[in-house]
């Protein structure tokens, strides 16, 4: 059990920040001050209201815990966030949301301040009293002298099987269960993540849409880094499955080795447009970053919660 | 500094900053070089195996079946017999100790090679493929039909630490921290977490998935070698297949010819040309990375 804050305390709470070293800083740095001119102006993006700690709007509390996996991901060690609604009872069941690289989406000071974000929109009823899991991705740690952490970001996040859906239902969600009551709803379970962290919230909907009706993703990764290009293809010859998706993707988005993130990501909205999938795609016109689906994340989470109160379920929402 | 270096730092510092997302993207560009292609080294072998680099850069292999182990020399490219009579050597790697060290798997032995092709050795009774030798004389050895792993210490005793797989190539990571392993049939290579006492821990199919040649469920994988920058490149029947640090493969080398490759490893003076045993051949390109040497200390290991 880690600390217990508001999370307006939480800024901290940067897992992943802690991790970069001091070159990267400055890289970042540079990064900073190359955004300012007028050349990526494509990426200037602004935070509304929704996104900004709002009076009178209850707060709720996120803790940071660690989670050494035995099963899947065996020898694997990350952290990992959990964001509770002040509106959380303890009695009826919560909807959950997952997130993928969750140093970042849990952080109120960076693109996505999803607590922050949750807060307002819980406190309007525009989605349901949600509990947060914000998890890192894993690494296995070197006990050799002079070795080095197997990173496990991309074996995790790009595979394309459902070995990250059974760490989530064997391991996590377990574990996060032991503390409070989880929703069982597909339709009440979403996951959301950027980059290789949006196709694996793709992949884990995908291998198990009985567990996880909704999607999220961000400048997601459908490109041949393991093979998960191959999406908008199996979309359109695989008999369509419950899932509810919403892609954000930029023009100025990734194009290397791996594929064009643009044109992937508009492959992934006409199959899911072809085979009928209840989806909304918008692309803006930023590049490999969360600034645009930051800005628009209480619009994203509205759609994608929509409807949230009426009595439904995953196979019933199917197919708008 | 020019305005258009200054915009090229400025592009590459973008180029890094959108890959501390991710992982850094390591296109084929990175390797290859521009009208650098395979050249033939020698031929009229029956089948090379077992590519090593010594401390000068001359290239070891072995030609299993005429039960000889040749040298490239480094400066001129001639090659000479080292060994004769060497029991179907296969895999072969030199320690930081200067002694080659080898499968000697006609005898079901683990032996070590001195300058003089003279064979002691270091342990017997393991029907071994290949072999990877730690910058602390710690070895790692293949058997395949065994489907075991064993691993040798400093102080010459065998023990198991991997089974229930068919081992095939072996190669440590340049930390030393993590073991590859291929299995010829298997779509990915495993990985381990190498611990102080050589045991080792949490298998995991990291590199995945490789490429496979249309029509084929196997991908023939076979030898592997690394570069400095932690770059994995595995022999397979599609070409030399380049990986990552992080398990993602960048890009497939294309074979000098039809047949299939077995081993691959980097030599010459900087260790920046590769040397593939194809067969009843040798080949060798030029490239811009340098092979890993875990006989040199790590300090010394770039040049």
């Amino acid at each position: 059990m880690g600390s217990v804050a508001p999370h307006k305390s939480t800024a901290t709470h940067t897992g992943t920040l802690t991790m970069i070293t001091k070159p990267a800083r400055i890289t970042m740095f540079a990064l900073v001050l190359l955004t300012a001119s007028p050349a990526f102006a494509q990426d200037n993006y602004k935070h509304g209201p929704d996104s900004m700690v709002q009076q009178g709007v209850p707060q709720g509390v996120v803790t940071q815990h660690k989670w050494t996996s035995k099963k899947v991901f065996p020898g694997t060690v990350r952290d990992y966030w959990i964001y509770v609604p002040s509106q959380y009872d303890g009695k009826s069941p919560a909807a959950v949301m997952v997130f993928q690289d969750g140093g970042g989406y849990v952080n109120t000071k960076r693109s996505f301040r999803i607590p922050t974000v949750f807060d307002n929109l819980i406190h309007k009823g525009e989605m349901p009293v949600t509990i947060g899991i914000f998890l890192n991705p894993g690494s296995i740690p070197p006990t050799k002298p002079g070795g080095k952490p197997r990173r496990n970001r991309s074996f995790e996040y790009d595979t394309l099987s459902g070995q990250y859906t059974r760490f989530l239902l064997e391991e996590i969600l377990p574990e996060v269960a032991k503390r409070y009551k989880l929703s069982d709803d597909p339709s009440l379970r979403a996951i959301c993540g950027i980059s290789s962290g949006g196709i694996c919230a793709w992949t884990v909907a995908w291998e198990r849409p009985d567990q996880f009706g909704k999607v999220l993703s961000h400048v997601g990764s459908f490109t041949n880094i393991r093979g998960g290009h191959v999406y908008p293809a199996l979309i359109r010859k695989t008999e369509p499955k419950p899932i509810r998706i919403f892609l954000q993707d930029g023009t100025n988005d990734l194009d290397n080795l791996h594929g064009s993130w643009p044109l992937s990501n508009r492959q992934m909205a006409a199959a899911l447009k072809f085979s009928k999938y209840d989806h909304k795609f918008v692309m803006g016109t930023g590049g490999h970053n969360g600034r645009h689906g930051g800005a628009i994340m209480p619009e994203s989470l509205k759609w994608l919660w929509r409807g949230w109160n009426e009595k439904t379920t995953a196979g019933e929402k199917k197919s708008k | 500094m020019t305005r258009f270096s200054t915009l090229a730092c400025l592009a590459w510092t973008v180029l890094l900053c959108s890959s501390t997302a991710s992982a850094q993207d390591m296109p084929l560009t990175q390797v290859l070089l521009p009208g650098e292609s395979w050249q033939l080294v020698g031929s009229g072998y029956r089948f090379t195996e077992g590519p090593a680099v010594d401390s000068a850069g001359n290239v070891f292999f072995t030609d299993i079946p005429n039960d000889r182990i040749h040298r490239i020399d480094a400066a001129t490219g001639k090659i000479s017999v080292f060994a004769e009579k060497s029991a179907r050597t296969n895999g072969l790697m030199f320690g930081s100790d200067g002694l080659l060290y080898g499968c000697r798997n006609g005898d079901k032995q683990v032996v070590a090679y001195a300058s003089d092709g003279s064979h002691s050795v270091i342990a017997s009774d393991i029907a071994c493929n290949d072999l990877v030798v730690g910058s602390d004389l710690r070895l790692f050895v293949t058997d395949p039909g065994g489907g075991k792993v064993w691993t040798i210490g400093p102080k010459r005793h065998k023990r198991v630490v991997a089974e229930g797989i068919s081992p095939n190539g072996v190669i440590l990571w340049p930390g030393e921290g993590t073991l590859v392993v291929t299995e010829r049939n298997a779509p990915h290579l495993w990985t381990y977490r190498v611990e102080p006492d050589g045991s080792l821990s949490h298998r995991e199919r990291y590199y995945l998935p490789l490429r496979l040649l249309p029509g084929r469920d196997r991908p023939g994988s076979d030898g592997m070698t690394v570069d400095t920058n932690g770059r994995l490149y595995v022999t397979s029947y599609a070409g030399v297949q380049m990986f990552d640090p992080t398990g993602r493969m960048g890009g497939v080398i294309a074979k000098p010819y039809r047949g299939s490759l077995a081993n691959v490893v980097f030599g010459g003076p900087k260790r920046n040309v590769m040397y593939v045993t194809a067969g009843d051949r040798v080949y060798r390109r030029k490239t811009r990375v340098q092979g890993v040497a875990y006989f040199l200390k790590p300090n010394a290991r770039r040049r």
